[in-house]
């Protein structure tokens, strides 16, 4: 109702308007670029010619400081790929990636099925759980600092008084802790996005559908994985790809809990705090070791990557959407 | 008699079958609740350590603090600057939000019509911004903003957060602009008005639920953004509240309480917008999702 009401204060306004003239041919035909213009603009000088400007600054041997560099070729390409502090980053990367793929396969999945049985107060389960979505990463990671914290902490002395204090340790600065709680908190922080896209996934299914395959003879277990779990596979795609791109940015959470170095012993760096490092210097690191070229450089090599595995399995995972 | 034994064996069935459903749906709420808990009491915890005072932290770790220390807040407000980048938070992502979706709107109806020249390029172009990261740029933007003259002021970050939120407005609002009804297009057109009357009054209106998605979208992580504000902006005058928490931690790292008092105030309003319009906030998230 509201929108028929528009021409019609448009015809009202008519007969005051002059004669309108007859759109010329090239308006007809490139007129709708004019509105395509202004965000083209900005899209260009802030995205695009930044972009351009990354590309040449990392075929130089510039450091980010004063005037002086030269141009050096592919030479920061060739030593970031024989950097092994690059790899020890996308290890751990590539860690929590797989980790919370799982965990929102599995854990996030099935909250959803549980959800979509519709319990009673469900509506408030689907609030509380994707509550921490919204939250920022910087957020979260205070969070969980105070809660992990060996002294002001919620977890330790918690554990102390229901007797298992043996399990209490200091979770951020243990080397063989801090990997795993990092990727915990990220799983905490996201475990929203798979809840929400599987529920909706699952609602999409119609009823009969099940129906039809109960009838068939199909106990609950073959009816999820036969005929509710393929249809599920778009949800599927876009959470594993939502969690690859996800995951290989991440930035906010090791940089508030573990710190721009990666702390302990590097043990949580990852390829965002390495790039961070490298261009702009993190606490303890002089100036002297800041090198923007190369840190450019392997930002490029990591947006190639991404580039090419996220088109990768968008092929892949559409293909297996259509055959089932 | 020899016709109640078949009877009730299903009656039994059915009472043993709603017994067990009874007790699933038992299992689930408390499965369910316990989930909610593991959310709620970390947000929780951090609520109630913002009203705690420093020996309190080490004396008392998880109980109700015994007096409610509100002068963190007030204290926070002045030496955390939370009195500057709250006013700057809100109006970089107000203001960005507004420019960007708009910008994206006007994007998505000049290419809505693939028939046009350039238009599934300059989609393709749009679209592909999604997969630039940003700290590749930062340096390159950096120098452009000060050679602009807009270093330490806050277009140092509507710029960059405008442009960055262009790509997903663009993927989200184009489909929409394919599927608006041509008749009311040449119906405007018939009735005299401009290109530009017929953007803002019938085309702007009609995508309206597509906005409100990029504008909550794009909203939640300008208000949450710590990468670029770390790099461009250095002073509480130029940054937002994720940065500007950062950097007081590194000055005062014993003021817990200070600490987590800002975080609740730089986490509150986006909570509550969320728990007002839940099921926009999660269609709108994840409708971005989805597309990409």
């Amino acid at each position: 109702m509201a929108d028929s009401s528009v021409p019609v204060r448009l015809a009202s306004a008519a007969p005051n308007a002059r004669v309108r003239r007859v759109p010329s041919k090239a308006m007809l035909r490139y007129g709708h670029l004019w509105f395509v213009l202004p965000g083209l603009v900005f899209f260009f000088s802030v995205m695009i010619f930044p972009a351009i400007f990354a590309l040449g600054i990392s075929l130089t041997n510039w450091s980010g400081l004063g005037t002086n560099f030269q141009f050096v070729g592919l030479d920061n390409f060739t030593n970031a790929l024989s950097h092994w502090p690059f790899y020890r980053a996308a290890i751990n990367n590539f860690y929590i990636f797989i980790s919370i793929l799982i965990f929102q396969h599995t854990v996030g999945l099935f909250i959803a099925v549980q959800l979509n049985e519709k319990p009673r107060f469900m509506q408030f389960y689907r609030t509380v759980l994707f509550l921490p979505v919204i939250i920022s990463l910087v957020s979260t990671g205070f969070i969980w600092t105070l809660m992990l914290s060996s002294n002001i902490g919620f977890l330790n002395p918690m554990l102390e008084d229901i007797g298992l204090g043996f399990l209490a340790r200091n979770w951020l600065s243990d080397t063989a802790t801090a990997l795993p709680t990092v990727i915990a908190v990220t799983a905490w922080n996201s475990l929203g996005w798979s809840v929400v896209l599987y529920l909706a996934g699952l609602q999409n299914i119609p009823e009969e559908l099940k129906q039809a395959a109960q009838i068939d003879g199909a106990n609950g277990w073959q009816i999820f994985w036969r005929v509710i779990f393929p249809l599920l596979s778009p949800s599927f795609t876009s959470l594993t790809v939502l969690t690859f791109i996800g995951t290989f940015r991440t930035f906010d959470v090791v940089y508030v809990l573990t710190g721009p170095l990666g702390s302990p012993a590097y043990r949580t760096d990852v390829l965002g705090t390495l790039i961070y490092r490298t261009a702009f210097g993190g606490s303890g690191f002089s100036n002297s070791d800041i090198r923007m070229s190369f840190a450019i450089a392997m930002a490029l090599i990591l947006f190639f990557a991404m580039a090419l595995i996220c088109w990768g399995m968008i092929v892949v995972l559409r293909k297996r959407e259509i055959q089932s | 008699m020899t016709f109640s034994a078949p009877a009730s064996a299903p009656r039994r069935r059915r009472t043993s079958a709603r017994r067990s459903k009874l007790i699933f749906g038992l299992l689930r709420g408390v499965f369910l609740s316990l989930v909610s808990l593991i959310v709620i009491i970390p947000i929780a915890y951090m609520v109630l350590a913002s009203f705690k005072t420093v020996p309190e932290f080490f004396g008392n770790p998880y109980g109700l603090p015994s007096t409610w220390a509100w002068d963190n807040y007030t204290r926070a407000w002045q030496d955390a600057h939370i009195s500057i980048t709250l006013p700057n938070t809100i109006i970089v992502t107000a203001l960005s939000v507004v420019a960007s979706t708009f910008l994206a709107a006007l994007i998505a109806y000049g290419i809505s019509r693939k028939e046009k020249p350039f238009a599934m390029g300059l989609y393709t172009l749009f679209v592909a911004g999604l997969l630039v990261p940003i700290n590749m740029i930062a340096l390159p933007l950096f120098f452009l903003i000060k050679w602009l003259g807009l270093f330490g002021t806050l277009f140092a970050l509507i710029l960059p957060y405008t442009a960055i939120g262009l790509p997903l407005g663009v993927l989200v609002l184009t489909p929409i602009a394919a599927t608006l009804p041509r008749d009311l297009v040449s119906a405007a057109q018939v009735d005299g008005a401009n290109e530009w009357q017929i953007f803002w009054r019938v085309v702007l209106p009609l995508m309206k639920p597509g906005l409100i998605s990029v504008m909550i979208l794009n909203g939640v992580w300008m208000w949450n953004e710590f990468f670029i504000p770390l790099i461009i902006a250095f002073k509480p005058e130029s940054q937002t509240m994720p940065v500007g928490i950062v950097a007081f931690i590194g000055a005062y790292s014993t003021e817990w309480g200070l600490v987590f008092a800002s975080v609740v105030v730089s986490t509150g309003p986006v909570v509550f917008a969320y728990l007002l319009m839940t099921r926009q906030f999660q269609s709108g998230l994840t409708a971005g999702a989805i597309k990409g």
